[in-house]
């Protein structure tokens, strides 16, 4: 803090104007050497961010609860003028859920018998921690949120963050009791997708703006605006299957997907912990190291098969492929 | 008169508030609100009550503190660390010294001025980014941020002016 008055300021002014030019052009470099370190340090950084989503989410739990009521009120306002039109759609989606669901009981009898006699083992089961958003973080430059749930409930980085939709995006760093979600939305996010009917694969790339981009296409894939894509399971980082969104155009170009969630409505969210820790997790980098080779195929986390409905792809994940099922649940 | 301890800490947290208000604006802009349009693009709340101390009380609000504000802003929001700090401390430094310009002056030419300010800082920020980044980010979403920054500031800086004439009149 700077400090008025007094006879000694009027000698050390020169001084005190030197001072700050330095500490101007000081400051100044140090950003440009925090660029430089975010690039080259990312595991410290990383700790820094998880610290510091832990620092504030005392506080922005509690001021987000307002918010929170706020958004509820308007939402009720709003459903006070649709009721009408919104009676009808459930009304006509009810007819549509109904035949779906007699479908849906038949092929799951069918399933449950071809399982049994394929011998099949279920995948394991799945870890779910549900946790309120707290933060919004970015807008223009990101696309991120806090969620109140940290490594003291289970959650650890690279884990799949679902809504009641389908795949929101996935842990980019856990704190001990908040973390952030890299949104599926985001520059930085890149998933591997395939196309529901037509099986063809692809990335899923963020770009910042609501509508993701198809990337890595195959010149031949037949995609139509519409197509429903999941996710594939490929390098371990999601479960197969998981619906992500709609193909919402389809240009020379550009594909563009409209994810299944709407960002300024995700309130509760899961994180789903399927066992699997992606293909940039430590331990696997550190497994993948040629040491005493015998253990790998043990110790590293395959996919667990079947838990879509994706075969595993040509290229294989180090193993794994349909027929060697129980490799995947040994761990 | 010889000020007593309670005196001497009360002039300090009095001098931390301009500090601890763009701390708070920081986290308001974290808010997760159900409003669509912010979602993709929020207002710069930070920049705004970093420009209004720098204008008026640059000794309470000096370029160390807005670089830690930038830094603290870049590790929440998930930003490529660096970049606000130093759009932060460029403003702070920029808009302090071109500070008596605005003394004495209606609050349409701080506006003005704020409104002007804003354009290389968030052009800064977008071009920083982008670059760290590696690819381009969303021009459209960067415009609408500005925007909503220009339009919202007068809000901003009515409720610091506020605090200004009841916590800072002495201090």
């Amino acid at each position: 803090m700077a400090q008025h008055g007094g006879p000694q300021q009027r000698i050390f002014s020169p001084l005190r104007t030197a001072l700050h030019r330095f500490a101007f052009i000081l400051l100044i470099l140090s950003a440009f050497g925090l660029m430089l370190l975010g690039k080259a340090d990312t595991v410290l950084i990383e700790r820094i961010r998880a610290a510091s989503a832990d620092l504030v989410s005392p506080v922005m739990n509690v001021i987000s609860r307002p918010a929170a009521s706020i958004n509820e009120l308007t939402d009720k306002i709003y459903n006070l003028a649709h009721l009408y039109e919104e009676n009808e759609r459930l009304r006509r989606e009810n007819q549509q859920l109904l035949a779906w669901q007699q479908a849906a009981r038949n092929l799951s009898h069918e399933n449950a018998r071809l399982r049994d006699l394929a011998g099949y083992t279920s995948p394991p089961a799945l870890h779910l921690v549900t946790s309120r958003v707290i933060a919004d973080m970015g807008g223009a430059y990101a696309h991120s949120v806090m969620i109140s749930a940290g490594s003291r409930d289970g959650v650890a980085k690279g884990q799949a963050v679902i809504s009641d939709e389908g795949l929101i995006g996935r842990v980019a760093e856990a704190g001990y009791q908040a973390s952030r979600v890299l949104l599926i939305t985001d520059i930085n996010s890149r998933v591997p997708v395939v196309v529901e009917n037509s099986r063809d694969r692809a990335f899923l790339s963020g770009d910042n703006t609501n509508r993701p981009l198809l990337t890595f296409l195959t010149a031949d894939a037949a995609v139509a605006p519409g197509d429903r894509i999941l996710t594939s399971g490929h390098g371990g980082a999601f479960p197969p299957g998981i619906p992500i969104g709609v193909v919402s155009s389809v240009s020379e170009n550009a594909v563009r997907v409209a994810p299944m969630f709407r960002r300024h409505q995700l309130e509760y969210l899961r994180v789903a912990d399927y066992g699997l820790q992606g293909i940039l997790s430590e331990d696997r980098i550190r497994q993948s190291q040629p040491s005493n080779d015998a253990n790998i195929t043990e110790v590293s986390p395959d996919l667990p098969d079947g838990v879509g409905i994706v075969p595993a792809g040509p290229t294989g994940n180090e193993g794994t492929s349909p027929s060697t099922n129980a490799a995947g649940e040994a761990q | 008169m010889k000020p007593g301890v309670w005196h001497r800490l009360d002039i300090i947290a009095r001098g931390l508030f301009p500090a601890f208000s763009v701390f708070a604006l920081l986290l308001i802009n974290l808010l997760p609100l159900s409003v669509p349009l912010l979602s993709t693009a929020s207002p710069a709340l930070a920049l705004m009550a970093v420009f209004y101390w720098s204008v008026n009380r640059p000794d309470l609000l000096t370029a160390v503190t807005a670089f830690l504000l930038g830094l603290l802003q870049d590790l929440l929001m998930g930003l490529p660390l660096g970049v606000s700090s130093l759009v932060l401390v460029l403003v702070q430094t920029g808009s302090a010294s071109q500070g008596r310009f605005f003394h004495n002056k209606p609050f349409s030419v701080m506006w003005w001025g704020f409104a002007l300010v804003a354009i290389p800082a968030l052009l800064v920020q977008w071009l920083l980014s982008s670059a760290l980044i590696g690819a381009l980010l969303p021009f459209k979403a960067t415009m609408i941020s500005y925007v909503l920054t220009a339009a919202l500031f007068p809000i901003v800086a009515w409720v610091l002016a506020r605090a200004q004439n009841t916590l800072l009149r002495y201090v």
